[in-house]
């Protein structure tokens, strides 16, 4: 059976959402940023079982400085959201808890996972010191360059996505 | 000699010689006025008599205000409208705005189709003219402007989510359920931007295409148009979409229903089937002419 989901992906400015979400879709990875205007809109397959599909509608959408600027237009009937933040610049993280207090307030009750991403650009030590010391609750860390972990965060939340019916 | 006791017994002759239902009157006089009391403190009673003075008098007062007040109130709303144009405008705008402002926009759109009709003679000699001058010849020109609306895709989607539950398209398209979550998107920017609470956005133009949003409570209906699409298609297309619409949600309800009976029985809730609604949508839009 098959079954289609909207997934928002959300986080402050240039914390690789975009890149996060074309290295899950096309398995590819740029260097050049390009900022995200409003929303961007893609789509997965994901095989769950042999006879369960889940079809991921994966909203993009542009970074904001902070989660209240994002329209509720936007989140309405979402299924699921994927919060990205990076590893490499402290001020996208350090308020990570006021931030998902946003993201369970606009969206409430729905499944909900935590990404610190672009790890390749941070030595393993240093980043575990960093999340440590700030005390970050997360699910996934990963590198959309390298394509580290990625696909497990969207598989993941496909599974949720599928229990949580 | 008469006697004090005769004098007094013929008084009471003369009395009741003179006066014979004396008692009699009295009697009728304070039951009268015993009656008179119960009317006066009941209340209903007394409404019962005295309303109908009080509604003839009334009718009579309304009747003559023409005459007696009207002209003070007219010179008084004619200094205060004069006075507070923008207050007034104001006030009525809320009320008949919506009302009023659907209808112009329809009015208006009639007009310039009309004004185009009459205009068609000028057309004709800007085609001949136009040919003569090394333009495309005239019978091209003629075919481009009867080109008629055609519909090339439809797209059922549910209106939060912005996930399609059904489509059916003429011509291969990029996938129809991104199409369907960037038209919510846009649709919903929009909507939001403006701050224009229970309006929809309802066309998307672009070169020779058009889309036709037409919006209802839990989905939408979007549907891309080539062509000459104009208020005639538009209505048209519209019966198609509200007769499409109708069956959709009688299937639903029909669903709702029979999902009930399924779940006492302990079986899952069914949805209805994509391929089933492509159908309908198919029958529904195919070779439909707008």
């Amino acid at each position: 059976m098959q079954k289609s989901k909207k997934v928002v992906i959300l986080g402050h400015f240039g914390v690789g959402k975009t890149s996060l979400i074309r290295r899950f879709v096309t398995d590819q990875f740029s260097d050049t940023y390009k900022v995200t205007i409003g929303v961007h809109i893609t789509k997965k397959m994901v095989n769950l079982t042999s006879e369960d599909t889940i079809s991921l509608i994966l909203w993009d959408l542009e970074g904001t400085d902070t989660l209240e600027q994002i329209r509720d237009a936007y989140l309405l009937g979402t299924h699921g959201v994927v919060f990205v933040f990076d590893v490499s610049r402290p001020s996208t993280f350090q308020d990570v808890r006021t931030d998902l207090k946003i993201i369970a307030r606009k969206v409430p009750e729905r499944p909900l996972l935590v990404v610190g991403n672009k790890t390749d650009l941070v030595a393993e030590e240093i980043l575990a010191q960093q999340l440590k010391a700030h005390d970050i609750p997360y699910d996934y860390l990963t590198s959309a360059k390298t394509g580290n972990t990625v696909e497990d965060v969207f598989i993941d939340l496909a599974n949720l996505l599928h229990n949580n019916d | 000699m008469v006697t004090k006791m005769d004098e007094q017994a013929k008084f009471e002759i003369l009395k009741e010689l003179l006066l014979p239902d004396d008692n009699g009157v009295i009697e009728d006089i304070s039951k009268r006025i015993q009656l008179l009391e119960v009317i006066v403190n009941d209340q209903k009673l007394l409404a019962k008599k005295v309303n109908p003075l009080v509604d003839d008098k009334l009718k009579a007062f309304a009747k003559n205000i023409p005459n007696t007040l009207g002209p003070t109130i007219t010179a008084t709303l004619k200094k205060e409208i004069k006075l507070h144009k923008d207050e007034v405008v104001d006030a009525l705008y809320p009320v008949l705005g919506k009302m009023v402002k659907k209808y112009v926009a329809q009015e208006i759109k009639m007009l310039s189709e009309k004004i185009d009709n009459q205009l068609s003679f000028i057309k004709t000699w800007k085609r001949k003219f136009r040919s003569i001058f090394g333009g495309p010849s005239e019978e091209q020109q003629i075919l481009r402007e009867i080109s008629t609306a055609k519909i090339e895709q439809v797209l059922l989607i549910e209106r939060d989510t912005g996930i399609l539950k059904a489509g059916y398209s003429v011509t291969n398209t990029i996938d129809e359920e991104m199409i369907s979550g960037m038209l919510t998107a846009i649709k919903g920017f929009v909507e939001d931007a403006f701050h224009q609470k229970n309006q929809n956005l309802e066309l998307i133009q672009y070169e020779l295409y058009n889309i036709h949003l037409q919006s209802f409570v839990t989905h939408f209906v979007a549907v891309v148009i080539s062509g000459d699409y104009h208020l005639k298609s538009k209505n048209k297309l519209q019966d198609i979409i509200f007769n499409f619409y109708y069956n959709f949600m009688a299937m639903n309800l029909d669903l709702v229903f029979n999902s009930n009976d399924l779940e006492k029985e302990g079986n899952e809730v069914r949805t209805i089937e994509k391929e089933l609604l492509e159908k309908e949508l198919a029958a529904s839009f195919n070779n439909a002419k707008i």
